[in-house]
């Protein structure tokens, strides 16, 4: 492969990390495995990029090719995802200002959220990043109207974690 | 949901939180291996087929055919050969074709689709070959026991004795049951710890769409 390309590459990467960076914090636990996965997503974009032709935003494409990596191909190496606890991403947040009992809440919120299984997080990550139905609908290979139906399951069931 | 609008307020709030990594460590990353599920089945696929083609190879029962001296045995065995060397071009063809259309830019659905497919051609493999060894075992008991000269003896007494044959014939299915027994469980161990994540989110996923 050329220089070029490399180059090119790892400039647009660069400058869209933080996608990959937020798909890890969902689906990893710690720093180690943060950067284990981070490093597949990048090695898988990296071998899929001769094909992508720019008829979508690199950004988008990223998206896509990340979700899968850590949805299907990466293998984890422990499994101790689900039970995470909100301390050991601790490292990543900056306190802007300080509301006690929201805090408290989006706690609980994170808890939650890494007790759903694989797909109904890949669901609530895009759900957080704003993305459409339509889009979900396209990226997980479900209908549009089921992708709906999944994401009020999902309320649901985060909510009978919050109060059992 | 007023949560999830709080954890979404949180979520964007820390977006750009993360430690950068530098375009230097990207190049870096670029060039290591990946580990991903789609090398490990590339592994053992070609693991597999090697080893049945190897096994396929150096099962040949000359000697004993020689002993036989029936040419019209000999004619059975080459179009068997040449039937199964045309099976395993057949399945070696549809691995690469699936293999090749793994690919992490579709949707996550077809992903797990082809990634299942690929497995699964080599799994048929592996059965064809099991079924092979299982009757080739049928086929050269029965030639032996009929055409072998060495084995005039035994026929003797076999025929004399009923409860020796039913013997002989059950100790040779409960071999052949055991043999299939331990290929399953060798393959549930391998692609239960290997697959074992990736059928559950497929499942989920056509749970989904059902």
């Amino acid at each position: 492969m050329s220089e070029n390309l490399e180059q090119s590459f790892v400039a647009q990467l660069q400058a869209n990390q933080n996608i990959i960076h937020k798909i890890c914090r969902l689906y990893t636990a710690g720093e180690d495995a943060h950067k284990d996965l981070f490093q597949e997503i990048t090695i898988q974009l990296w071998k899929a990029y001769p094909k992508f032709r720019g008829d979508s935003k690199f950004s988008t494409w990223t998206y896509r090719v990340a979700l899968n990596t850590a949805i299907t191909l990466y293998r984890k190496t422990k499994r101790t995802i689900s039970t995470v606890d909100y301390e050991s991403h601790q490292h990543f947040v900056k306190d802007v200002d300080y509301n006690y009992e929201e805090e408290e809440q989006i706690k609980l919120m994170y808890k939650a959220v890494y007790q759903l299984n694989d797909i109904e997080k890949a669901l609530v990550f895009m759900y957080l990043e704003d993305k459409d139905y339509q889009e979900i609908a396209i990226t997980l290979g479900i209908s549009e109207v089921n992708a709906r139906v999944k994401m009020n399951r999902i309320k649901g069931k985060l909510k009978k974690i919050l109060n059992p | 949901m007023k949560e999830l609008d709080l954890l979404k307020k949180d979520w964007k709030k820390n977006s750009d939180s993360f430690e950068q990594i530098s375009e230097k460590e990207i190049y870096k990353m670029i060039h290591k291996k990946s580990s991903s599920i789609v090398k490990w089945i590339l592994i053992i696929s070609i693991l597999e087929v090697s080893f049945w083609t190897i096994t396929n190879y150096y099962s040949n029962i000359d000697d004993m055919i020689q002993k036989i001296n029936h040419p019209e045995i000999i004619l059975y065995m080459q179009v068997l050969m040449c039937f199964n060397y045309a099976v395993t071009l057949v399945f070696i063809y549809f691995f690469y074709k699936n293999y090749k259309t793994i690919s992490t830019t579709v949707s996550t659905k077809l992903l797990m689709g082809s990634i299942l497919r690929t497995r699964k051609t080599v799994q048929y493999y592996v059965w064809y070959n099991l079924g092979i060894v299982v009757v080739s075992c049928v086929v050269s008991f029965f030639i032996g026991y009929v055409y072998n000269p060495d084995m005039e003896f035994i026929r003797q007494k076999l025929a004399a004795n009923g409860i020796a044959m039913l013997f002989s014939i059950g100790a040779f299915v409960l071999l052949t049951l055991i043999l299939l027994g331990l290929f399953w469980c060798i393959y549930r161990l391998l692609y239960g710890t290997l697959l074992r994540r990736l059928y559950s989110n497929y499942k989920e996923l056509k749970k989904i769409d059902f």
